[in-house]
């Protein structure tokens, strides 16, 4: 972490927040009066401390014991959110406009800011758009599960593509995508 | 035709029915569904997992539960036959004088309907009837509490006014603090009369073709800090009085309606030749019939002056 930078700087915006919690009640995560209070104190439009989420995915990781399956499947049901209920549609035709969203960090930019060196970015590295292989390379302070997640069910949310797979098992930062 | 059409048909494609692009595209798809089967498979493992620990965690939590109960039920049953050993019984000399019946049943092991009898400092029974506040464990802790309380000021008093008025003055920031209040009947019964006060509570009086209820226009012990007011009957050889709380007369039928005082007080009055447990024992057989189920503690306490 950098020197003088709080992580109390970092600010996660309303929407993303909300649809995390919202995919973890979809999920059934979360229920009855836990998953109303999580919901309830979020506004869409507001900005909110980073320590917001993390406490959200305490929910799971405490919750589960293997937990990298359940939020690689929450950042999904994420995106699908996103796809279906919020902007998703005007911002992206195919799977891969989702993997050019994230050219220059542009799409994680616009739901975290604070200082930089916390931010990190989400960056599209490299990508064979014909070849069907893309990296992105992550120094976000988000769960590399969840993020997985998010890429699969980004790019998968317009129904155009066949298959996708993203794999970083072998460092977690890095993830490589197949796609068809 | 086209794989979309073959897949939409079901039909199965013969040799050459499929171009190399369809067959590439069948290829994807099925790893895409592979990939999606092993992202479920994982999903679903780590749910099932969850569940497993879960079903462990609650199970955990039953026998603590269960044994937390237990725990909790036998303390109940100790205080349960501690509040039953508070009762008063009817001591041989009262017998001589007094013919006494009475019902009391908590709702719960224990409870806030509390009657007993004193003597007082002048050597006359006192009898009183007192409904508190609430059921369970902390009404019945109030009750032990009055109790003491009335046994220290009736070795000084004899006026039923007074005594009342010591109570609530003494009890009353008590009373407030726990957010707790009583009904009092309390009298003194005389050589020839009966002294009363009623803050709450329910009281009749069979002296023979003449009825009387008990005036009540006192507040409940505890709720203010108010002066009561004592009443005066003759209460003679033969005579009849019954006190009671509200557990009878507002018990439901299954129409919902009230079991009342006035039903019970008829009842009374038109059996009071009858030995008071014969009248007790009607009572409650009429109460029994009517209720549909009992809804608060009860007490019905019925006195008769012998000759």
């Amino acid at each position: 972490m950098a020197r003088g930078k709080k992580t109390s700087d970092l600010k996660v915006f309303g929407a993303t927040l909300q649809g995390f919690a919202q995919a973890c009640i979809n999920l059934n995560i979360v229920a009855g009066a836990k998953a109303e209070n999580l919901l309830g104190e979020i506004e869409i439009t507001g900005w909110y401390a980073f320590e917001k989420l993390r406490e959200i995915e305490g929910v799971v990781l405490q919750a589960y014991e293997n937990s990298a399956p359940i939020l690689e499947r929450v950042g999904m049901e994420m995106m699908l959110g996103w796809y279906n209920f919020g902007p998703g549609k005007e911002i992206i035709k195919r799977g891969v406009d989702f993997l050019h969203f994230q050219t220059g960090s542009q799409g994680y930019a616009s739901v975290v800011k604070g200082p930089e060196e916390l931010v990190g970015s989400f960056n599209l590295e490299f990508l064979d758009d014909k070849g069907g292989r893309a990296r992105i390379i992550s120094t976000t302070p988000f769960n590399k599960d969840l993020e997985r997640g998010v890429i699969i069910g980004g790019m998968s949310a317009p129904g155009d593509l066949d298959f996708v797979d993203v794999k970083n098992d072998e460092d977690p930062q890095v993830f490589q995508i197949e796609f068809a | 035709m086209s794989l979309e059409r073959f897949l939409e048909s079901g039909g199965v494609p013969g040799k050459g029915d499929l171009t190399q692009e369809d067959l590439a595209k069948l290829f994807r798809k099925y790893r895409g569904l592979q990939k999606k089967h092993e992202r479920d498979q994982a999903f679903w493992s780590a749910t099932n997992e969850n569940l497993r620990i879960a079903y462990e965690k609650l199970d955990e939590k039953e026998r603590e539960l269960a044994g937390t109960y237990a725990i909790i039920r036998d303390d109940l049953a100790v205080a349960s036959r501690i509040q039953e050993a508070l009762l008063p019984q009817v001591s041989e000399k009262m017998a001589a004088e007094l013919e006494v019946a009475v019902y009391h049943k908590q709702l719960t092991e224990v409870g806030g309907d509390y009657y007993d009898f004193f003597s007082t400092c002048s050597g006359n029974y006192a009898l009183g009837v007192f409904d508190i506040s609430g059921h369970g464990v902390s009404a019945a802790l109030v009750m032990t509490y009055l109790k003491a309380q009335f046994m220290t000021v009736l070795e000084q008093h004899d006026s039923p006014r007074v005594i009342v008025d010591w109570i609530n003055n003494v009890s009353y920031e008590f009373l407030k603090t726990v957010k707790k209040y009583a009904t009092v009947n309390f009298v003194v019964v005389d050589p020839e009369a009966l002294r009363y006060v009623s803050g709450g509570g329910f009281g009749l009086l069979v002296s023979g073709s003449y009825n009387t209820t008990f005036e009540k226009r006192d507040s409940f012990l505890g709720l203010r800090r108010r002066a009561f007011h004592e009443y005066e009957l003759p209460f003679r050889e033969g005579d009849l009085l019954a006190l009671y709380t509200d557990g009878i007369p507002e018990a439901q039928n299954e129409q919902g309606e009230d079991y009342s005082v006035r039903r019970l007080n008829e009842l009374i009055i038109s059996n009071a030749k009858r030995p008071v447990r014969e009248i007790l024992d009607h009572c409650l057989a009429d109460y029994m019939g009517f209720r549909s189920k009992d809804s608060d503690d009860i007490t019905l306490l019925i006195v008769r002056k012998k000759a």
